[in-house]
Parts: structure tokens; sequence; C-alpha cells
């Protein structure tokens, strides 16, 4: 047996297993709940998502090296902060602090790069460490209490308005989306991540720059935590330092579902869009059916929880089950050897 | 089939957003004759136990009225929740949303969306920005807590002597607007009661204890504690009971009676005050019916809730009316 195909062959069951839970999904949903399929409901999935799928989208392909970055979330109550007091207390226009937001988020994800890359540092400790320090600074930044809430309209429709039918979010994610497609699928360093992933040090003889290769996703994750900090804001129209509590790990858990190996090597863009949009029909979803409603997101940890487990399970144990039927018949004709 | 996956990927994500154009959602408050009113009461957290109490008002005036409860709310502190939840509710066609509102002006945005809609809003425990809602069910003003305070401690005292406060932090908005009309009170009615210190406890039991405690120390004629944020009851009557004064310096306070009743029933704390906090979802929900039904319209003066009675409407305040007064003798009524 080739040892390359097992392993694709399990990525693409998950992202087959995904794919029927959600078409499973729109179909519950749409017979038992209550105004599930309508516009502004799909909007309203798209919108509250938006924050969450970019971070999944720039936590893929540090997955993909065999990284992680736990620090995403804090960054962006970190940068949701500094770009209120930007606004708010400096008075620049929306436009200028975002663009030193963001630039703020890629020097974020540049301090982790270099703790991980010079130093040397494992990503999990680096990024547990940051994911402390960002917070930190965020609350102290807000002495824990203040908040920033006054944005010009013009900002605020960034949040809510629709642009050709789609809220503004979408198109912006849509973006996004096809560049982490394109850079993971369509380019070399799509191809240098998941050599990283499956051998660090098989990528350095071959003659790849590792380190700078991985400093590109970390940046990546943090130029875009900063983006997704700037959409929150404009859509909860308040920025407080505890923006974005816990989305890394939501984020984590959209790329794992959607078939990325946490040690790294295997996974896909499309998979990971497949795990948030799974994720977030589901607790939508749930919240419309109105004997569950008022339990419906303690429900939906459960089943995305049960979700995880039993969409990467399911590839082992096909393959579980294809071997011993395999050996099964080796051992039914010992003549005929190696044909299953 | 790998090679196929994306396309797959690309064509349910153009399904959704295509089914989406399709069809919308229905307006709310046109649903047909006979259907229940559907109306949506959110809390500040879900767990919180006072929460949980106005929740079982709510529940009670439901059943009463013959109307749907939707109670959903955070379960942590992620400011996006809230709005997450109202926003879900309008795309649900509910036809009134309650809300306690965590952060006044994030969730308006939410609550105007809603208002645009045909969804009536009104907001009770805590208020939004005044044009994103039609009414706010007051549970209790500034006034009618200062008041009741001091009327309290005064009666405990035999309406003469030396008391003293301890507060959050000396610049707590809430807390100086309640010492304020405390000190009215004082001016006005009880010439022969003298209050001679205030001292914060920084919202925290420990703090309160020791604070008291040295009170005690320099006052020794202090008749009575009133401590005006919920941590600091438990702490003062705890500092009262380790000194031995326990019965001859009275505790009373601003505090959850839950908290307070070990202290109630072995009488080192004479008096918590609070409003019934059942009351206030019971009266929420019979103004949300009311809104929905048009029998409670903007400028009313007043509002007959049920059992609560005819109550008073300050601006676009209904008020619950005067806070409640838990003694050793009532207190084990209630569980909140």
């Amino acid at each position: 047996m080739n040892t390359g195909k097992p392993s694709a062959f399990v990525r693409a069951r998950s992202e087959l297993v995904l794919m029927i839970f959600l078409v499973a999904e729109l179909i519950i949903f749409s017979a038992f709940g209550r105004n599930f399929l309508t516009a502004d409901n799909l909007s309203n999935i798209v919108r509250h998502s938006t924050e969450i799928g970019l971070l999944a989208l720039v936590m893929m392909p540090v997955i993909l090296t065999g990284g992680i970055d736990l620090s995403v979330g804090s960054l962006l109550g970190l940068c949701a902060v500094l770009f209120g007091t930007m606004v708010q207390d400096a008075g620049l226009p929306p436009l200028v602090a975002g663009g030193i937001t963001l630039l703020i988020g890629g020097l974020a994800g540049g301090f982790n790069a270099l703790l991980i890359t010079r130093v040397r540092l494992p990503a999990l400790i680096v990024t547990l460490g940051t994911f402390s320090l960002f917070r930190g600074l965020a609350e102290a930044i807000t002495k824990g209490t203040a908040t920033y809430s006054k944005f010009p309209e013009s900002f605020l429709a960034l949040g809510s308005a629709t642009f050709m039918g789609l809220p503004v979010q979408a198109w912006i994610f849509i973006v996004i989306a096809m560049v982490v497609w394109l850079l993971v699928h369509r380019t070399t360093f799509g191809r240098s991540w998941r050599a990283i992933g499956f051998s660090p040090e098989g990528a350095r003889y071959a003659g790849l720059p590792v380190e700078r290769r991985i400093a590109f996703a970390h940046v990546m994750a943090g130029i875009v935590a900063a983006l997704a900090a700037i959409i929150l804001t404009a859509r909860v129209t308040q920025a407080r330092a505890e923006a974005g509590t816990g989305y890394e790990l939501l984020a984590i858990t959209a790329v794992v579902l959607g078939g990325t190996s946490i040690f790294g090597g295997t996974g896909s863009v499309h998979g990971t869009l497949l795990g948030v949009a799974s994720i977030a029909v589901l607790t939508n979803g749930l919240s419309r059916i109105p004997s569950i409603m008022g339990v419906s997101r303690e429900l939906s940890g459960v089943l995305t929880g049960a979700l995880l487990i039993f969409a990467l399970s399911s590839g082992v144990l096909m393959k579980f089950l294809s071997e011993r039927r395999a050996r099964r018949q080796t051992s039914r004709n010992p003549s005929t050897t190696s044909n299953a | 089939m790998k090679r196929l996956l994306p396309f797959l990927a690309c064509a349910s994500f153009a399904f959704l957003i295509g089914c989406g154009q399709s069809s919308s959602t229905p307006p709310p408050g046109t649903a047909p004759a006979g259907k229940k009113l559907s109306i949506a009461l959110l809390p500040k957290s879900k767990g919180n136990q006072y929460f949980v109490t106005v929740r079982k008002g709510a529940d009670k005036a439901a059943a009463e009225l013959g109307v749907e409860l939707l109670f959903d709310g955070p379960t942590n502190t992620d400011p996006a929740k809230q709005n997450e939840i109202v926003e879900n509710w309008i795309t649900l066609g509910v036809d009134v949303i309650a809300a306690a509102c965590e952060n006044r002006e994030g969730i308006a945005t939410a609550l105007k969306k809603a208002q645009a809609k045909g969804i009536k809003v009104l907001t009770y425990d805590s208020d939004t920005m005044p044009d994103a809602r039609s009414f706010f069910v007051n549970q209790a003003t500034a006034q009618g807590i200062g008041y009741t305070l001091m009327d309290t401690a005064a009666k405990l005292c035999g309406e003469e002597g030396e008391f003293a406060i301890i507060t959050a932090t000396l610049t707590a908005a809430n807390m100086n607007e309640w010492r304020k009309n405390i000190e009215a009170r004082l001016k006005e009615k009880y010439p022969k009661m003298k209050l001679v210190d205030t001292k914060p406890c920084d919202d925290q039991k420990d703090k309160a204890q020791q604070e008291t405690a040295n009170l005690l120390g320099a006052y020794p004629d202090l008749k009575c504690v009133m401590a005006i944020c919920s941590p600091a009851v438990p702490g003062a009557a705890e500092a009262v009971k380790q000194a031995g004064k326990a019965g001859k310096v009275k505790v009373l306070g601003l505090g959850l009676p839950n908290e307070n009743k070990a202290y109630v029933k072995s009488d080192v704390t004479q008096a918590v005050i609070l409003w019934k906090v059942e009351d206030l979802g019971y009266l929420t929900l019979h103004a949300a019916t009311a809104l929905a039904k048009g029998d409670l319209k903007p400028g009313a003066t007043s509002f007959k809730a049920g059992p609560l009675g005819e109550l008073k409407i300050e601006g676009t305040d209904i008020l619950l009316g005067q806070p409640f007064v838990f003694t050793k003798d009532n207190i084990d009524q209630f569980d909140f």
C-alpha cells in the first residue's frame, strides 16, 4: 500500500462527512426551524460567523505547518481596543485607524513568528504566552472598564450594510478566502507549508526557507485577526477588551473539523470553509427549533464536539474496516496475496 | 471525488446564498389571528440566579396571559452575544423583545434594527439608549432606594444616633445618586441622626469587613452600618459579628436575600433591601404583552399589571414601586 494515499483518503472522507452533515442541517432546519431559510437569517449566519471564519482561514496555514496560534482571539481584543481608542480618543478617521490596526496586527503576528523561528520556542508555548499578553494589554488600556462606542455611521455600515445583496463583510470574507485558497492550493507557499508540516527537517534539507514560510503564516494570521477585530467592532458597534474571547478555539475546531491534520502536512481550505459553515449553521439552526430554543447554545457545543470526534474518527474507522476486510480476504485465499 | 470537493463546497455556499434571495422574513405583528404572541426576554447572563428569578416571574405571567416566552441570553462575557441573540430574534419573527442591557450603547443598534422591522422593544433592569426602546421597566428609582434605606435605618435605631455608610467606590455614579437621596431624607426627617463616615470597599466583601471593623473601633457609639453595595452587606455583618456587637450595632443594606440569609436569621443583619425580582419579570411580561396588543401606548401615565395593581409611569419608565425590605420574618419565602 502507498503511504500517501490513505491520508488523502482520510482527509477527503472528513470533508465528505461534513458536506453530508451540512446538507442534512439545511434540510432539517428548513423543515423544523422557525423562519430558518430566509434572506435575513442567512445573512445573520454570515454576519455572525465572519470573524471566526476569518480566524479559521488564517489558522489553517499555521496548523498546516504543524504549528498553532492560540493568540488570535486575544489579538482580536487588543486590536479592537486600539482601533477604538484611535478613533474615539485620538480622533483618527476610521480608514487611517484601520490601516494602523492592520499594521499592529501584522507586527504582533511577527512577534509570535520571531519567538518561534529565531528563539526556537514551540508555537504552542509562544502563542500561549501572547494569548495572555495581548489580552492583558487590552485590559490594561481600558483598565478593564472603558469601552469605545463613538464611531461614525459610515464606519458602522461595515458591520450592518449589504452590498449587491450580500452583507458587506461577506465580500471581505470571500476575498480573503480566495487569497488563502490560492496560496495554499495553487502556489509554492502552500506546497512548502505542507512540506514543513510533514517534516520541517526534510523541508530544510530540500532548500525551503522554512523560517520565512512559518513567519509568513503567522504575520498573515495577525493581520487578519486585526481585520476581524475591525469587522467585529463595526458589527457590535462597540470595542471592548473582552472581544474575541475564546474565538481561537472555535477557529481551531473549524480547521480540524475541516480535515486539516493537527500535526500538519495535510488539509484543505475548502475543508476549513465547510467546517466554519457547519458550525455556524448548527448554532443558528438549533436556536430556531421551538422545543430546544432555550438551550440551543449549550446543545450546539455538545453537537459540535460530537461531530468533531465523529468526522475525525470516521476516516480512521473506514481505513481500519477496509484493512480488516483485506486481511480476511488474504487469509481466506492464501494463494492470491495482494489483489485487495 | 477529491477533485470534485472544492466545487461541491462552492456549490453548497451558492445554494445557501441562493435560497436566501428567494424568500424573506414575514413581517412580525401580522401573525394570523389565534397565533400566540411571542415575547423574547433577554437577560444579561443566563445562569445568574437574579435572572433565573426574573424568568420565574416571567414564566408565571406568560402562562396567565397565554403568550409564548422565549428566554435566552449569553453564558459568558462575550460582548457580541447579546447583539447576536437580538438579531436572531428579529429574523425569528418575535413580536416583542424585552432586554436587560449589558452594554448601554452596544446593544442599541440591534434594538433599533428590531424596531425598524416593526418589533416592539422595551428594556428592564438595565436600560439602553432611550431612542432604542419604547419603555423601560424600572425596578427602583434612586429616590426609592435612598429613602427606603434611610427610613429603614431610622426605624432600626429609634430615629436617633450615629450611623456610617459602606459604599463601593466614592465615584460610582449610581451609588452617589443613592447617597444624595439618603442624605436628603436624613436632613428632611431625622434631625437626631448623624452620618459620621462613608467608606469605600471597592465592591469587595473582605475590604467591607475590614472597613466596618475600623468604623466600630473609631466610633464606639455607632448604632448602625448601612452597606449600599451588595458584597458589603455580608462583609459588614461579619465584622459586627466578630466584634461581638451583633444586635447592638444594626446592619442593613442593599443586597440579595440569599447572600445574607444566615446573618439575617442569626439577627446580625436586620434588614436587606431590594426589589422583588420575580415581580420584575412578571411586570416586564405584562408590559410587553400590553405593548404588543396596543393597550400600552407612549404617553401613558399609569399601567395596570394584573395583581401588581396600578403602577406609575414616569416619562417612559414603568415603575415597579418601592423597594422591598427583607427581614427575619419574610426572608425564607424568597430564593435569589
